[in-house]
């Protein structure tokens, strides 16, 4: 108890508020995963809330599991793959977000883990499931569709998939 | 606020340590958590913190905060994300993912067929067998594809560039500002170049070894063949076209193995200018040009330095590597056969040979092991006659 102790004395906190205004305390030396709070750690401004005004409550949340998951001694690496295994099967929309904000936070290996989630649910998509899984509107003229068909190998098409999960 | 809490907990730090000395391990977790507890409670009641202390008992209250956090009706988009992120995703994609996202829309299309993307997709599938020649093989095919297809049908091209350049135009405008449209033109040059090879249409100089053996030419083990080949991507095989006398040999099925860049840019029917002759000896592995007659392209065949006939092959006093003639051994064949052995003067070899036995030319000593155990691996498990 003694040792826990002591190794309490070092250590840190931060408030991090999200863009819906909720604070959220949390251990510097969990927080400075992200170099954006790293860097305002060491340039001294982390004194007060530190507001990321690009990150919503729901979104930090994960973001913090996740820096938590990541930074804790005590989880085994078995424990970390079945948490990321876990973690990527959140909604898309949830995992666009986090990949905005890991972008904003720049937290490298949850950006890389988040890019490759979303590859992996897009990779084998026919054009028209990506614009609906992503509610994106074709701007090419049904001529120009019709040249990009071409061009794209026949081979191809045999084994994509339609889906919209 | 943040002061506060750290007040708090070196409050409950002191405390902890002052109680060490009077009160059991037992009591002093329990006193902590309780105050930890009430501590949360506060926290809750009035202020709009989540404290997030490794502390389970404080999971509840985030949870119940998230329920009531209004779902936002504008929701992200992928178009919506910073370009850097964009590219993590992108750059994880293969290339059917980069041709179907670059079919979306015109963003994500100027995105999906840039250079860089289909650079990693080209080198890791092609990167090994194209060489320098089939580059420039691929230069002249797009100059005469853009030329027939003019000739062809002047107003079919005429629309489908004005076509082009006016999307190329639009992207061009809207992320770079004003500049030449040739430079946007040229930003999907490799991902064009990956799916002439990958659809077949696109054929390119490479080396065929062991030509035909699997159609029962056996004559032609260990050896390497200049051809016209293209990919057939169903079967992840590939056809090849010899050339010969007036007409085309055809091959199919050729798998990925029994092909290479040229090793030399030395072409079929020229003779190669041997730089090795002085330093061949005794167990060096080579390549050597055959032709049948004079009017055939060269191939290129394996074989092994071998000792003279004055040589008992004893290493301690063998002098065939300071003769002025050496023994070229070819092993597919028995001991005896005519195609077995040839003797070339080291000092003045071009081509020797004559109508009956064909003609050797220039020879590549090989000093990787790669290629050494490449021929290995296509040696007949039997000789031939």
């Amino acid at each position: 108890m003694a040792e826990a102790s002591s190794s309490i004395t070092e250590k840190f906190f931060l408030t991090l508020k999200s863009s819906d205004g909720d604070e959220f305390v949390l251990e510097e030396s969990i927080a400075i995963q992200s170099i954006t709070i790293k860097n305002m750690v060491e340039d001294g401004c982390s004194s007060s809330v530190i507001p990321l005004s690009k990150v919503d409550t729901e979104t930090l949340i994960k973001v913090i599991e996740y820096m938590k998951m990541h930074s804790s001694t005590s989880s085994n690496e078995e424990e970390i793959e079945n948490f990321d295994k876990k973690f990527v099967s959140n909604s898309i929309n949830t995992i666009l977000n986090i990949l905005e904000a890991a972008n904003f936070l720049d937290i490298n290996n949850l950006l890389e883990l988040c890019a490759e989630a979303v590859a992996n649910r897009i990779k084998n998509k026919t054009p028209e499931a990506v614009r609906k899984i992503f509610n994106i509107t074709s701007d090419f003229t049904p001529e120009e569709e019709a040249e990009i068909r071409n061009e794209t190998p026949w081979a191809f098409e045999g084994n994509l998939d339609h889906s919209l999960d | 606020m943040l002061f506060f809490l750290v007040s708090c907990f070196s409050f409950i730090l002191l405390l902890s340590k002052s109680w060490k000395s009077t009160m059991g391990d037992i009591s002093n977790i329990w006193f902590c958590e309780d105050f930890l507890k009430f501590l949360a409670s506060w926290f809750r009641k009035g202020r709009n913190t989540i404290s997030y202390l490794n502390l389970p008992l404080m999971k509840k209250p985030v949870e119940s905060k998230l329920e009531n956090v209004e779902k936002k009706e504008d929701e992200i988009s992928l178009l919506d994300l910073p370009d850097l992120t964009l590219e993590c995703i992108f750059e994880r994609l293969p290339p059917n993912g980069l041709c179907s996202m670059a079919a979306v829309c015109s963003y994500l299309r100027e995105k999906c067929t840039s250079d860089h993307l289909w650079e990693k997709h080209m080198k890791e599938k092609w990167g090994a067998l194209i060489g320098s020649a089939a580059y420039r093989e691929w230069q002249c095919y797009i100059a005469s594809r853009n030329n027939d297809s003019l000739l062809e049908n002047p107003r079919k091209k005429r629309d489908l560039l004005g076509k082009f350049s006016e999307i190329r135009k639009f992207l061009w405008n809207r992320s770079k500002g004003n500049e030449d449209n040739s430079k946007v033109r040229s930003s999907s040059a490799i991902m064009d170049w990956y799916l002439s090879l990958e659809s077949g249409t696109f054929w390119f100089s490479a080396q065929v070894f062991n030509r035909e053996v699997q159609n029962g030419h056996v004559g032609f083990t260990l050896s390497c063949y200049d051809a016209e080949v293209s990919y057939d991507c169903n079967t992840n095989t590939f056809r090849a076209r010899y050339p010969s006398q007036g007409r085309r040999i055809v091959e199919e099925n050729i798998e990925w193995n029994r092909l290479r860049a040229p090793t030399v840019d030395t072409p079929p029917y020229v003779l190669h200018v041997s730089d090795c002759l002085s330093d061949l000896k005794p167990d060096d592995h080579f390549e050597i040009q055959w032709r049948k007659s004079k009017e055939f392209a060269y191939g290129w065949w394996y074989g092994v330095v071998g000792h003279l006939e004055s040589c008992n092959g004893n290493k301690l006093n063998c002098h065939c590597h300071s003769s002025d003639t050496v023994l070229l051994e070819f092993k597919q064949y028995t001991p005896g056969s005519r195609w077995r052995q040839i003797v070339i003067n080291r000092k003045e070899h071009r081509e020797v040979g004559n109508e009956a036995d064909g003609f050797y030319g220039g020879i590549r000593k090989l000093y990787s092991d790669k290629e050494i155990s490449l021929w290995k691996s296509l040696c007949p498990s039997s000789t031939l006659e």
